[in-house]
């Protein structure tokens, strides 16, 4: 008996422990679809009796006029322009973004992480250690100077400038991971096929990399995610080309904040990366330990 | 018999000069050279009325050294990573023990765990100035209604409150990530000592105490040293949420470092503050890693 009430219980704990991490976002997703009236009433802040909108949806994901909007006109606040909460021009620069720094991370550390785990040469321990300190490196000291090397480049303010910037900061979480899915791999693969002519690409192109596709995608998956969700680089290098996370805090301003279309964008900025988490489970503990601990 | 190659060896696939050049090169130009730069840009001092820049490789560093907002900023950085890393160890450690069963349904509650990790930092900030409102915030209301706060005093807008506002922010983002590592950690451990210890009539928190912390220590120590380092460098929140304020109270390093650079333009001087945060970050690191003997 007393047995059944523990297991009712912890069910109930963990439920309600669950439930406290999950509220946040389901608050947010809430709000995006409250009419204005409802967000800022603050005599009722728990309301749930409204009726649901997809107007913030319309402005800042479809384009939709702000004007068309009921409701916003008689509220004098946020910034001005038409255009000024049309997310789409964000959405679409952030996918080019992580689709194409994922893809050249993902790839130049492919070599590096083989090499590392393959070829035995002097200083490989050294090099492995110097990767793993870029990982530590906090962005902002390298922002500075990086601003000046970009205007000087030309890269300033371009989606190519973004890219190398997320790339930067992939390629030592990438390339950790990738060393340690390589070295689940036996040895003796490499060994056989080199025996049977192959030569040391070949061996790596044709025999071992799919070999650890999984692990390939899993670590795309988590370069994407660190793409899209971040921020210090993306303020600092562009002025017009605005990433979702940067375009989103555009939307608070001393006048006040438009938490409608703020939360629309949000939530939509969020889904990506709940459908990409839930593909990786299997190997999301690898991927933030950087290979450290194998699941 | 073996073909010979007539390209030199170390242009070819058996040296690993081919495989490392492209990681390497990008890390170089775009990684290592910017550190450098920064550090030389540190040595000069500039004008703010001529905006020209003259070579006075102290000037910046001693700045640095007798300004009370930087030491202000560092005793902020260190209560902000320690009471974030100690909230985030103990609760994490405690949902996994939690949530470390095989029992229906409890996968689902894992995965569901996991969905804070990938929300923007930039939206956690915003969703947290939702709630934190102090006319319609879900968050505020609920702590007026305990009568546990005042409108007159709004959670971000009062110096002793506001860090505890991007810290709880923070904890919400992150402890999920302690929870992940330990339940790794906690499924990994070996059974016998478990059955043996219970033979022999241990409690559950003795068994916890003895066996389960040390065994686990390594991850522990590993799972603090990754999370302290982002928490050294901690930005996103502390720019979205409050922008350093109220005045200076939730103004960390890096914070500093961004203020320095868009306000007023100082760039030899932000980049001395940013390279102090780069010097803090190394340097606890190091500590702690030799101390705990982390490996990975």
């Amino acid at each position: 008996m007393s047995a059944l009430i523990k297991t009712w219980l912890r069910y109930l704990v963990a439920m309600v422990v669950v439930g406290i991490f999950i509220f946040p976002i389901a608050w947010f997703a809430l709000t995006s679809i409250k009419p204005i009236s409802a967000v800022f009433n603050k005599d009722r802040v728990v309301v749930f009796d409204f009726e649901p909108t997809f107007d913030n949806y319309k402005v800042t994901v479809l384009g939709g006029l702000k004007s068309d909007n009921q409701g916003s006109s008689n509220i004098l606040m946020g910034t001005s322009g038409e255009g000024a909460y049309d997310g789409r021009g964000s959405i679409v620069s952030s996918l080019v973004i992580a689709i194409c720094s994922t893809f050249l991370a993902t790839s130049i550390s492919l070599l590096a992480a083989y090499a590392l785990s393959r070829l035995s040469f002097r200083g490989a321990q050294g090099y492995m250690q110097w990767i793993l300190s870029q990982r530590f490196l906090p962005p902002i000291a390298i922002i500075i100077p990086l601003v000046f090397i970009f205007r000087d480049l030309g890269l300033r303010d371009t989606h190519l400038g973004i890219i190398i910037a997320h790339t930067l900061i992939n390629i030592p979480i990438a390339l950790l991971i990738l060393k340690s899915f390589f070295d689940d791999v036996p040895i003796e693969v490499d060994q056989a096929a080199m025996i049977d002519g192959a030569t040391r690409f070949q061996c790596f192109y044709m025999v071992v990399l799919p070999m650890i596709k999984g692990g390939i995608a899993a670590t795309a998956v988590l370069c994407f995610i660190f793409s899209w969700t971040e921020f210090l680089l993306s303020l600092f290098l562009t002025n017009s080309i605005r990433t979702v996370p940067v375009k989103i805090t555009t939307f608070v301003t001393s006048t006040g904040s438009e938490w409608g279309y703020i939360s629309a964008l949000g939530t939509a900025a969020i889904i990506p990366g709940f459908i990409f988490i839930l593909l990786v489970q299997n190997h999301l503990v690898r991927g933030l330990t950087m290979g450290a601990i194998k699941d | 018999m073996k073909k010979r190659s007539v390209l030199p060896r170390w242009l070819t696939s058996e040296h690993p000069l081919p495989w490392l050049f492209p990681v390497t090169a990008l890390l170089i130009v775009f990684g290592l050279y910017p550190v450098l730069y920064s550090l030389w840009l540190s040595f000069f001092k500039r004008n703010p009325a001529t905006r020209k820049e003259k070579f006075m490789p102290s000037w910046n560093w001693e700045k640095l050294l007798s300004d009370d907002r930087v030491w202000d900023a560092v005793q902020i950085t260190f209560t902000y990573a320690l009471l974030a890393l100690s909230i985030q160890l103990i609760v994490g450690l405690a949902i996994a023990l939690l949530l470390d069963t095989d029992r229906k349904g409890f996968g689902i509650l894992r995965a569901l765990m996991t969905l804070p990790l990938v929300v923007p930092p930039a939206v956690t900030g915003m969703m947290f100035l939702l709630m934190y409102d102090s006319s319609f915030g879900v968050i505020s209301n609920s702590l007026y209604a305990l009568n546990l706060l005042s409108p007159s005093a709004p959670i971000l807008g009062t110096g002793s409150t506001a860090l505890w506002g991007v810290i709880i922010a923070d904890v919400w983002q992150w402890t999920p990530f302690m929870v992940l590592i330990m339940l790794a950690g906690l499924r990994a451990l070996p059974r016998e000592p478990f059955e043996a210890a219970s033979i022999d009539g241990a409690s559950g928190l003795q068994s916890f105490i003895y066996l389960t912390l040390p065994m686990m220590s390594k991850i522990i120590a590993l799972a603090v040293l990754i999370r302290g380092i982002d928490l050294f460098r901690i930005f996103d929140y502390v720019k979205v949420m409050t922008d350093s304020g109220p005045g200076t109270a939730t103004e960390t390093l890096t914070a500093y470092a961004g203020t320095v650079y868009f306000k007023t333009a100082n760039f030899p001087y932000a980049s001395t503050v940013a390279l102090a945060t780069l010097i803090l970050v190394l340097v606890t690191a190091s500590i702690f890693i030799k101390v705990f003997k982390v490996r990975f």
